[in-house]
């Protein structure tokens, strides 16, 4: 299915006769991680002068056409791209000095590609994004967003007491093990999202087949009919399901299962206790 | 004129004489024919006024169904997923992404012709599809205008405006035909707008009748919102138009609108000549998660509890599955059909309480079901043999934060799905027990579902597979990899003699039949 989309997304590219290579962000995992959001105020975008609007729309057509595929249409997100207007790389850009370097060489790391564009095409493209930003600060009606600062209400102690009794969460993780430094990888909303369902986990998987032979590997697609894991060598091996046995190591709905059990200061204890594991 | 061309032309206006009539000549839709769509066609939204989309239809069997296999497919070639439910009708068929429609020849997959709308403002979050009368198609725009066109070859009879778009309104909904009024309805969360449901002239494209959802903006006190984003349904014998309202605005704060903030989140019951309100049944009072009360309104015509009753039945956005009495809007049932946890029950109408401590809150509140809803515009079915309500449900989690600094305009404060998946359940509509479940997969699936007399369940899973399942217990019996995701519900009719079921994936329209012999 994502090859599908990569693949027809490059088959809208051709027909508008553009040289670029394919948008392949749609195959990769989404971008969450350090990067987050924080705190953006009008003040900090309204600075500068405006672009001139054949710049903008410029940038608004390239983007739409490079980038809004993962960031929207608008930048203010998408499928797998974040929301550009509250961004604090954004913020900080003058001019492209910080805009322009992303773009040129991609995010590797989360899934974004390098776009290589011409200094005056990334200059559309810079003047539509701050365009954009500003517009988001001014749009009364639109979805808000959340700062890292409004999670803040619960407590450490009783995050603790909730993590290592009733939650179960130590069950399977640990503050020096697994979660050492999680507040340095996740911050704000994205951790609260995290441990509420890490949704980028991948499951292991483990497969018999009818001589007895069991594989066991990172389970990469799964429905009704088809099994698909990555093996231990990393590569892919796919079965019908009807000609299999596997079993999907679900330790990860312990997150689900605690859905029906949280309250909500569970929740906000959690957040403010998993903050101290930098 | 010689011999043998004359007893041709004898012997071929013989044939035309003995066809039935409607596969001759090109007829468009009349009332007869939206009152009692013939297997040939699919002259609306839902396919008939009732919304129930249970095909009579049995060429296709839970024996054979594992042959099924593709008569053709119609690529779009463009980015935007069909959420459309395509007309039938004289053999073509229309449907819809924002600002296109195509008229494909329904035998072979043929274009006939392709109308694009100009580039316009407005919210092109997807299209339901045209509605038509006589020979006329009927379309809304994502900057909310109404056109008219020629069926035949897309030809533009007249244009009018239904919402003001730079207020923020917009419209992606497939009208309703009933009588002569064209039925619209209109959408616009991210402003503090006024919902309507405006009926229009076929042949001027005049407004006849507007009902309002909400009081006008600026009541103090009062709310706004209760837009009438999808298609109603109608029962021509007591002669009431059925439509689903959406949510209040702003959406995510309910402080400036207390109490029940009518009609938003209500299934109504209009006169389709005056507009006139009949009764209204609210499914969300003062809901403060989104959760619009349009899907589809299925009427059914049954027993319940031991008693012959004319039905409504709605499996809403906000994890509840109501059956009302249609003639007065009186509660018969309400439960729930998959996890909720923002209510304190149900009242004595039937109505659930909603829990003031699962409001949006500033550091966030767990909230099920997610913003998305326990289910959304896709179709569900009334399969009336086995008496079971099907729907295509999405049990899920999400957080909401609403803050002072989010004001009080539109949206008012952010909400994030966490986790969910999709889950197809076969409700018994008399104790909302559910009968059987069919895993979809993880995330939502977002294929509608279409039933069949000869005991077939057609829909799709969140990989993207179309899928036929037997009615009586949700088994697989046929499948279909589509390669992207489904997003509309399907159809089915005859057409030579020959069952087609259409599904959507993607941009590509799949039309699904048994081999010919």
């Amino acid at each position: 299915m994502n090859f599908l989309r990569s693949a027809l997304y490059v088959n809208v590219l051709l027909v508008t006769t553009l040289l670029i290579s394919p948008g392949v962000c749609a195959a990769q995992t989404p971008t969450h991680g350090k990067q987050s959001p924080g705190t953006v105020k009008k003040s900090d975008a309204d600075e500068s002068e405006p672009y001139p609007n054949a710049l903008v729309q410029s940038g608004s057509a390239l983007f739409r056409q490079d980038c809004a595929f993962c960031h929207g249409r608008n930048a203010g997100g998408g499928e797998s791209g974040p929301d550009l207007t509250r961004s604090k790389l954004v913020t900080a850009d003058v001019d492209g000095d910080k805009i322009g370097p992303v773009i040129r060489n991609g995010r590797p790391d989360k899934g974004m590609p390098p776009i290589d564009r011409s200094d005056e095409q990334i200059a559309s493209l810079v003047a539509f994004i701050h365009t954009q930003q500003k517009l988001a600060l001014e749009k009364k009606g639109g979805r808000k967003g959340v700062d890292a600062s409004d999670l803040q209400t619960g407590n450490a102690d009783a995050g603790q007491k909730y993590f290592d009794g009733v939650g179960g969460c130590a069950t399977c993780h640990s503050p020096t093990g697994d979660l050492a430094g999680i507040a340095s990888r996740f911050e704000g909303l994205q951790l609260e999202e995290q441990m509420l369902y890490p949704k980028k986990a991948k499951s292991k998987v483990t497969v018999t087949l009818a001589s007895g032979q069991s594989i066991t590997g990172t389970l990469e697609y799964l429905d009704e009919f088809t099994v698909g894991l990555f093996d231990p060598t990393g590569v892919y091996r796919s079965w019908r399901t009807r000609d299999v046995k596997y079993k999907v190591d679900a330790s990860i709905n312990a997150h689900v299962e605690l859905f029906s059990k949280y309250t909500d200061a569970d929740i906000h204890n959690l957040m403010v206790y998993l903050q101290t594991l930098r | 004129m010689n011999l043998r061309k004359t007893v041709f032309l004898i012997t071929v206006s013989a044939l035309i004489a003995m066809t039935p009539s409607s596969t001759m000549l090109a007829q468009g839709v009349d009332s007869q024919m939206l009152l009692h769509p013939p297997a040939d066609s699919w002259p609306g939204y839902h396919g008939d006024y009732s919304g129930r989309r249970h095909s009579s239809l049995t060429q296709i069997t839970p024996q054979n169904v594992k042959n099924l296999s593709l008569a053709w497919a119609f690529q779009t070639d463009q980015i935007a997923s069909i959420k459309s439910s395509p007309l039938l009708v004289d053999g073509i068929l229309y449907f819809t992404v924002p600002e296109n429609i195509w008229a494909v020849d329904a035998r072979s997959g043929h274009q006939i012709w392709h109308y694009t709308y100009p580039r316009s403002p407005g919210d092109h979050i997807g299209h339901r599809g045209v509605a038509m009368y006589k020979g006329n198609l009927f379309f809304l725009s994502p900057d909310a205008h109404l056109v008219s066109l020629e069926a035949k070859d897309g030809t533009v009879l007249w244009n009018v405006t239904v919402a003001d778009v730079t207020k923020g309104y917009w419209t992606t909904m497939a009208p309703l035909v009933v009588g002569n009024h064209v039925l619209i309805g209109v959408s616009g969360d991210f402003d503090n707008l006024s919902g309507y449901i405006r009926s229009i002239d076929p042949e001027t494209g005049a407004t006849q009748w507007q009902w309002d959802s909400t009081p006008p903006v600026g009541t103090p006190n009062q709310t706004t919102g209760g837009m009438t984003w999808m298609t109603g349904t109608y029962d021509p014998d007591l002669n009431l138009v059925y439509w689903g309202t959406g949510n209040p605005t702003p959406v995510l704060k309910g402080s400036t609108r207390p109490g029940d903030d009518l009609y938003t989140c209500s299934i109504v019951a209009l006169n389709p000549e005056t507009g006139k309100l009949v009764w209204a049944f609210q499914v969300s009072p003062h809901d403060t998660h989104d959760w619009d009360g349009v899907e589809t309104p299925v009427l059914v015509d049954g027993e319940f509890h031991g008693e012959k009753r004319k039905m409504l039945m709605q499996s809403s956005r906000n994890g509840y599955f109501f059956v009302l009495d249609r003639t007065n809007g009186k509660n018969l049932l309400t439960a729930p059909y998959g996890p909720v946890n923002w209510s304190l029950g149900v009242d004595a109408q039937g109505r659930p309480i909603p829990n003031p401590a699962k409001e949006p809150a500033p550091d966030g509140r767990l909230i099920a079901p997610d913003e998305a809803g326990m289910t959304n515009y896709r179709s569900p079915s009334f399969d009336s043999k086995n008496g079971l309500f099907i729907v295509d449900a999405h049990p899920s989690f999400s957080i909401y934060f609403a803050k002072p600094a989010d004001g009080l305009y539109g949206w008012a404060g952010a909400d994030y799905g966490v986790w969910g998946k999709g889950l197809l359940e076969a409700i018994d509509y008399q104790t909302a027990k559910i009968r059987w479940t069919h895993e979809l997969g993880p995330g939502v699936a977002g294929a509608g579902v279409l039933t069949t007399d000869s005991g077939l369940t057609f829909t799709g899973d969140a990989m993207g597979n179309f899928l036929a399942l037997d009615s009586s217990d949700g088994k697989t019996l046929w499948h279909a990899g589509s390669g992207s995701r489904i997003v509309s519900s399907p159809i089915t009719y005859e057409l030579d003699g020959r069952q087609y079921v259409l599904t959507s994936s993607g941009g590509v329209m799949f039309a699904w039949a048994l081999p010919q012999a």
